[in-house]
């Protein structure tokens, strides 16, 4: 099969036109970082250099993280149509749990036994979320009650539930080595390295890409727009690593979160669950009818959510060194919040990670920058709320227009 | 009923861009009179409605509609228009709010209202009275969700005569009600006779004309083919002028030798999923063979659809029978049972049930086939997209590439990328529910040689299809459905069009 043949296959063409059609079909990624960008200058001159100096910037990151553990679940679970408000609370859930744990029962039962304990509390974070998100998605998914009412519920029912656990008081967790993974960072070696492998794999993306389209026969593109894509990626990581060194280097929560958007990405783009998810949420009737498990894949994708809540109590009880009662109040709003700035559709069907990461930094950047000029809490809800209209709506304004 | 015309068509002609629905149309309406109109779909009866109500105002056609000795000027706010000048329709599905009472639905939009709030004394007495006047039996309070579909249309019948109607147009009236309704629904029509109110009467159902029509018109290709008192006409007569025309070079021919029978279907029953007391398949009973084409033939309501989707397993719930393929006894539950088995299906509704129309094409065509080009951790997406290039390749599917998303192509590539998906699953048995409608003629050519190409190559075909010319020419064997069941398996050579009308009208049983 030569290439002039097939004329279905995806096109050669000019470099210009390429980054076009690229710039076109994700405009709305792309208006997102330039207003991040736009959002960091403007907070770096108010605060008189502050905002982007190599502390803040660190922090900033570490910021938004808990959150946006939320939304790499939650972009699944609207891509499929439904939608889980009680993520909040469920991580607060969890930390309360890994709070007491270690208060109460590795104190006694495994004294100085750092890694154990880390581990173990580990162990029961995750498997409280996923526990929790097994329940959760069997009820919305195989007695089919809609995910609004089935979360909603749960919300009200943690609340009660951290309430009774705390018994109205904070749980300290603060056992050291366990602490480290909220407030710990990579030693500066360790972040070069990293970097290196990122940058490496990268490059090796971009080769083996290649290699493949030749092999099957089609065109493949310029290679100096795949060589200048990839070392642009690179340089951003590569910068990324070394500003944060100037600091304390790479947190470990960004490292944790990195992981698993990346994980949970590949997934959604590149295996049969992601892509029933998005079959699903695009037209459920021809999903159905196409062979696809319905209920499994959406119960799958609470199981996730749940999961994915357990990492955010855990790096959350880690960062706060405490289970306190009002634990996650509230993020879910944060959660759902990233994913529809970063491109998700109420409607289902569309969405993906990256945005919903680069939606949690926009709104981790407001927050941040209003606490550094001492803007009351109150003034920024309402931002965060006016933003997330105003990109809604020139999403829409933009769509109908193309 | 007096000579008195009230609506009278003269030369109506409406053309779309590729099709003439109505041409050089021709007939009068009697003042009072009951008048049925029938045809095959497609031949320009609900053309006919749509001008009479509005949806096409005038000017969008030309020839005149003489409505009371005037001409019927519909222009703008055209619906509006049409329903003061007191022309009503009651279409087939109904267009009840569920939740709401009689009352309401009559009234909704008109509520009497006194001081700005809704005058509910007002309403339901006035609800009553209508409900009397027109010998409706049905109470004004009740909620419409919880009314059989009888006494939903009935309710429907009283709003469109509350704004004084003077013609009443029932658009497939008794496609979904039950012998005794009908029974019911004719003693309403009787009754609106007595009180002066012209009917006119659109069904498939032709002997129902007989019982309640007074004159019958029948169309055929948008063109007015006989109108006569019923005394006139008897039911062979309507059939022979519903389908009477030459078959044109419409048909590849096939080069097919059916082989073994590779799927049987005995005395097969089933019942709604959602509502356990109504029996969909009452008794299907046929056989399939390998390279084979099997037309489906029947009226709309005859159970067809119903009938794969269960075969499908993703509708009705089998109580009786048995699915044999290849001579193992089947126990489908869900549609990826049926495509592991062997068995696919290119639905009727494309864009409802066939594709993400917001995917790209690639993506639409890979959906039924992950599991040829995928492991646990990934989808192989080169060997997918060359895969899926075979297919749109082999079946001529028209875009710039793979990517382009399904809802910017035309109905018929669209329907080829349906076929696409459901070819890459490499079936034994490929069932297509009515595979061609809606589709330029060039493209509907391909689809029959595409079928032609896999019936030869040795898979077995159902085609299911309301065109009777398409049956003909397409299928080996004909099976023809009445009322939930299989009435009469015919061999090619002995099947004509009045044949099959008449099997699937249930004119005759064999």
């Amino acid at each position: 099969m030569s290439a002039s043949t097939t004329n279905l296959s995806p096109k050669n063409s000019s470099a210009a036109s390429v980054i076009t059609k690229q710039l076109r079909a994700n405009l709305q990624t792309y208006a997102l970082i330039l207003a991040l960008i736009v959002i960091w200058i403007i907070f770096d001159i108010t605060t008189g250099g502050l905002y982007l100096s190599a502390q803040n910037f660190s922090n900033l990151f570490r910021q938004m993280t808990v959150t946006a553990f939320l939304s790499v679940g939650m972009v699944l679970v609207i891509v499929t149509g439904g939608i889980d408000l009680s993520v909040g609370r469920l991580a607060g859930w969890v930390s309360v749990w890994v709070a007491y744990f270690q208060a109460n029962i590795w104190n006694h039962v495994l004294p100085e036994q750092q890694v154990l304990t880390t581990i173990l509390s580990v162990l029961v974070g995750l498997g409280i979320g996923t526990i929790y998100g097994i329940v959760q998605g069997y009820i919305i998914a195989y007695l089919n009650v809609t995910a609004f009412i089935v979360t909603l519920g749960s919300m009200w029912i943690l609340n009660g539930l951290i309430l009774i656990r705390t018994g109205g008081k904070t749980i300290p967790a603060n056992q050291p080595l366990f602490s480290k993974i909220g407030q710990g960072y990579l030693p500066d070696w360790a972040g070069w390295i990293l970097a290196g492998l990122v940058v490496l794999l990268l490059f090796y993306m971009m080769f083996s890409s290649r290699r493949r389209k030749v092999k099957f026969g089609f065109e493949v593109p310029s290679f100096t727009l795949d060589l200048a894509k990839t070392i642009f990626f690179s340089l951003l990581v590569v910068g990324f690593v070394f500003y944060v060194n100037q600091y304390s280097g790479v947190s470990n929560p960004v490292l944790i979160l990195a992981v698993f958007a990346v994980i949970v990405s590949y997934v959604s783009n590149n295996t049969r669950f992601g892509r029933y998810a998005y079959a699903i949420g695009g037209n459920r009737e021809a999903a159905r009818l196409s062979g696809i498990n319905i209920n499994k894949n959406i119960f799958m994708i609470f199981v996730l959510m749940g999961f994915l809540c357990g990492v955010s109590g855990i790096v959350m009880a880690s960062y706060l060194g405490y289970g306190t009662i009002a634990a996650g109040t509230g993020y879910e709003l944060y959660a759902i919040a990233a994913c529809i700035l970063g491109g998700t559709s109420t409607l289902g069907g569309v969405g993906t990670i990256s945005g919903a990461m680069i939606g949690a930094l926009v709104l981790a950047s407001l927050t941040n920058g209003l606490q550094i000029m001492n803007v009351a809490s109150s003034w920024q809800y309402v931002l965060n709320g006016v933003v997330l209209v105003v990109a809604v709506l020139a999403d829409v304004y933009l769509k109908k227009n193309r | 009923m007096s000579d008195d015309v009230i609506l009278e068509f003269k030369n109506v002609t409406k053309n779309f861009p590729g099709v003439t629905a109505l041409k050089d149309v021709s007939f009068q309406i009697r003042r009072g009179e009951i008048h049925g109109i029938c045809g095959e779909n497609g031949a320009g009866k609900s053309t006919l409605v749509k001008i009479l109500s509005g949806v096409y105002p005038s000017g969008s056609y030309e020839g005149e509609v003489i409505y009371n000795g005037q001409e019927l000027k519909l222009e703008s706010n055209a619906i509006h228009q049409a329903t003061e000048e007191g022309i009503a329709i009651v279409y087939q599905e109904l267009t009840l709010v569920p939740s709401m009472t009689v009352g309401e639905n009559i009234y909704l939009g008109r509520e009497p209202v006194e001081r700005n709030v809704i005058n509910w004394d007002k309403l339901y007495k006035d609800t009553e009275l209508l409900l009397n006047k027109y010998h409706l039996d049905v109470h004004p309070q009740a909620l419409v969700r919880q009314l059989g579909v009888g006494k939903m249309q009935m309710t429907e019948i009283a709003k469109a005569l509350s704004e004084d109607a003077k013609i009443l147009i029932l658009d497939e009236p008794t496609s979904a009600l039950a012998e005794a309704e009908i029974e019911q629904l004719m003693e309403i029509l009787r009754g609106l006779k007595e009180l002066g109110v012209t009917c006119i009467y659109i069904s498939h159902r032709l002997e129902e004309f007989f019982h309640i029509a007074d004159t019958i018109t029948v169309l055929r290709d948008g063109k007015m083919i006989i109108t006569q008192p019923t005394q006139n006409l008897t039911l062979e007569k309507l059939v022979q002028n519903m389908v009477g025309r030459e078959m044109k070079e419409r048909f590849p021919k096939g080069n097919r030798k059916p082989g073994e029978v590779i799927l049987e279907v005995e005395d097969l029953h089933a019942i709604n999923p959602d509502n356990k007391s109504i029996e969909v398949l009452k008794g299907v009973n046929f056989n399939l063979r390998k390279g084979e084409i099997l037309g489906i033939a029947g009226l709309m309501g005859s159970g067809r659809t119903e009938l794969v989707m269960t075969l499908f397993g993703e509708y009705g719930k089998i109580t009786q029978g048995k699915v044999k393929l290849e001579g193992q006894e089947l126990n489908i539950h869900n549609s990826r049972q049926a495509v592991q088995h062997g068995i696919s299906l290119v639905p009727e509704d494309r864009k409802r049930h066939g594709l993400v129309l917001m995917q790209s094409i690639l993506r639409n065509i890979s959906l039924a086939n992950l599991d040829q080009f995928a492991s646990f951790f990934r989808i192989d997406g080169y060997h997918e997209l060359r895969e899926s290039l075979t297919y749109a390749k082999s079946l001529a599917i028209k875009a710039p590439d793979l990517n382009a998303p399904a809802d910017s192509l035309s109905g018929g590539n669209q329907q080829k990328v349906v076929i696409s998906k459901w070819l890459m699953s490499k079936p034994k048995v490929l069932i297509m529910d009515d595979p061609t409608r809606g589709i330029d003629v060039g493209t509907k050519y391909e689809i029959y040689r595409i079928m032609n190409d896999l019936s030869e190559n040795g898979i077995a075909i159902i085609m299911i299809s309301s065109d009777l010319e398409e049956v003909l020419g397409m299928s080996d064997r004909v099976m023809v459905m009445h009322e939930d069941q299989s009435v009469c398996t015919l061999d090619i050579a002995e099947a004509t069009q009045e044949r099959i009308m008449a099997l699937a009208t249930g004119l005759v049983s064999n």
